[in-house]
């Protein structure tokens, strides 16, 4: 299934390609936390706040 | 609806590309015209509670909606007036520390947009600007509805805009930010490649979103991929994000060994000197009030702060990166809302660039000022570079109305070393030269000989 509509900016075909082999290697990183932080949380440790909510003085 | 009658109306060259509206100013108030295109994402982005959120964080332009109409008003949807940034400036006018908060602000107002179903469409450095000293996104229009799967469209423009300019001063040489001076959509990245040190091939985040990615761009440079959706997860897509932010965090460049870095130690000011030349432009900045202050030459932004403290909006020149470099690092650990840092050579100052020179300004195209200060800067213009004064008193008329000027007369030492290598070709360079010479341009109101030097500052009007 195509995206519509096609983007104004060109992505560039190689640069769509090794965003997604990169993007699914980092991804697995990303997962990996994910459900790390759920068995964490099953025994109860807290997770760290999100950087990204308060970041908002990030310069 | 009508289309305007008003002929002071005009789009803007900055922002032509993107289909999704455009700029124009009426009577001097600037507008955005958001498209019928466009509507779905706008209502997304106001309504999702992003809009909100990003202006409170102050990451996102403020912006009202109002009833003005534009040249294009059969294709619009609806017409904002964002707030007017008070100083326009470039990434290849920032310094090291700037572009890389460019970088991660663009970046943390990705992150947000994705976790409220929506993403930046492109990531260009222009759209990120500088106001009440922090990066914030200007461009309303940049925010896209996600669909869960697609790519990032903008990854090549950012790696082109933030991280190859940043890996370039970081590991090479700071200079290099004026290859964005070339390049308007960013450093080309098989440039990039090619300039950075090899052991840079050791560094996670420069190996794949520069190194392999020029070499991924070469070997599909004629091969067609269409974005699809389902090519990349929402994790990956964080997972890419994360990865380009650390990159660029562990970027770094400490101002050291540099011409002016250490400028006002090796100065041949007394203390007194010093105050004294602070209390006048203090107070002549008060007594003036202007709206914006350029400093030219501003080193450390000293003087600057002293025009600041008036009220005015005061941009600090000065060609030194590491000079430019402190002084924004001063901005931000005292959260200075009106001055802006910038890295400028006023002998060859930022051109027009662009589509019909028209997509950025030139450095005299954002003037003029209210009041422009030229403190020990004459010296090097005059005689460093050779400008005859009656230049560069039309230098000065041309972009601003009030100008406080410091005289630094031949037997001072900074100008002895200045002609101490080379033959002295200027008979006219003596105060009365210098007088007669802006006489012709300027009324003279106030000339003040600085206490314990042999310098004396002006305070000229434009005639």
């Amino acid at each position: 299934m195509h995206l519509s509509p096609l983007p104004y900016l060109d992505p560039g075909s190689g640069s769509l390609i090794i965003q997604i082999l990169i993007a699914a290697l980092l991804g697995i990183g990303v997962a990996v936390r994910a459900s790390w932080g759920s068995i964490k949380k099953l025994f109860g440790i807290k997770p760290k706040a999100d950087d990204d909510d308060t970041d908002g003085d990030s310069n | 609806m009508a289309t305007p009658t008003n002929s002071a109306s005009r789009q803007l060259s900055a922002s032509f590309r993107d289909p999704s509206g455009f700029l124009f100013t009426d009577n001097g108030i600037l507008y955005r015209q958001i498209n019928r295109a466009y509507a779905e994402d706008y209502a997304r982005l106001m309504d999702s509670g992003l809009y909100e959120k990003l202006v409170k964080a102050g990451a996102l332009i403020p912006h009202v909606e109002t009833e003005q109409v534009s040249a294009e008003s059969e294709a619009a949807f609806k017409v904002i007036q964002p707030e007017r940034v008070p100083f326009i400036s470039y990434p290849y006018e920032w310094s090291f520390s700037q572009l890389k908060d460019a970088a991660l602000a663009t970046l943390s107002i990705h992150k947000r947009a994705l976790k409220l179903g929506m993403l930046l469409k492109d990531a260009s450095a222009y759209n990120i600007q500088f106001v009440r000293g922090r990066a914030m996104l200007i461009d309303t229009l940049s925010f896209e509805i996600y669909k869960e799967g697609e790519p990032w469209m903008a990854y090549k423009q950012f790696c082109q805009h933030f991280l190859a300019p940043l890996a370039l001063m970081s590991c090479r040489d700071v200079r290099l930010s004026q290859l964005l001076r070339v390049h308007i959509d960013g450093v080309p990245l098989d440039l990039a490649s090619e300039l950075l040190p090899f052991k840079t091939k050791f560094n996670f985040g420069l190996l794949t979103h520069i190194h392999v990615h020029a070499g991924s761009q070469k070997r599909y440079a004629d091969k067609t991929v269409e974005p699809r959706k389902g090519m990349m997860s929402q994790q990956a897509m964080i997972g890419l994000i994360e990865s380009l932010e650390s990159t660029i965090k562990k970027l770094t460049w400490q101002p050291a060994g540099t011409e002016w870095g250490a400028y006002y130690e090796a100065t041949n000011y007394s203390d007194s000197a010093f105050e004294h030349k602070k209390q006048l432009v203090r107070a002549w900045a008060e007594e003036k009030k202007p709206t914006l202050v350029w400093d030219l030459g501003g080193n450390t932004g000293v003087f600057s702060r002293e025009a600041a403290a008036s009220g005015a909006f005061t941009v600090s020149f000065d060609i030194d990166p590491a000079a430019v470099e402190q002084n924004y690092q001063v901005v931000k650990k005292n959260k200075e809302q009106n001055l802006l840092p910038l890295v400028l050579d006023l002998t060859n100052p930022s051109p027009a660039i662009g589509w019909d020179h028209a997509e950025r300004d030139s450095f005299g195209q954002r003037g003029p000022a209210d009041m422009t200060l030229a403190l020990a800067v004459i010296h090097h213009l005059a005689i460093s570079n050779n400008v005859p004064l009656p230049q560069l008193a039309q230098f000065f008329a041309a972009r601003t109305k009030w100008l406080v000027i410091e005289f630094v007369p031949k037997s001072d030492s900074q100008v002895k070393r200045l002609l101490s290598s080379r033959k002295d070709i200027f008979p006219n360079y003596t105060r009365e030269g210098f007088e007669a010479a802006f006489s012709e341009r300027f009324k003279i109101h106030q000339a003040e000989p600085i206490h314990d030097s042999e310098r004396t500052l002006y305070l000229m009007e434009t005639r």
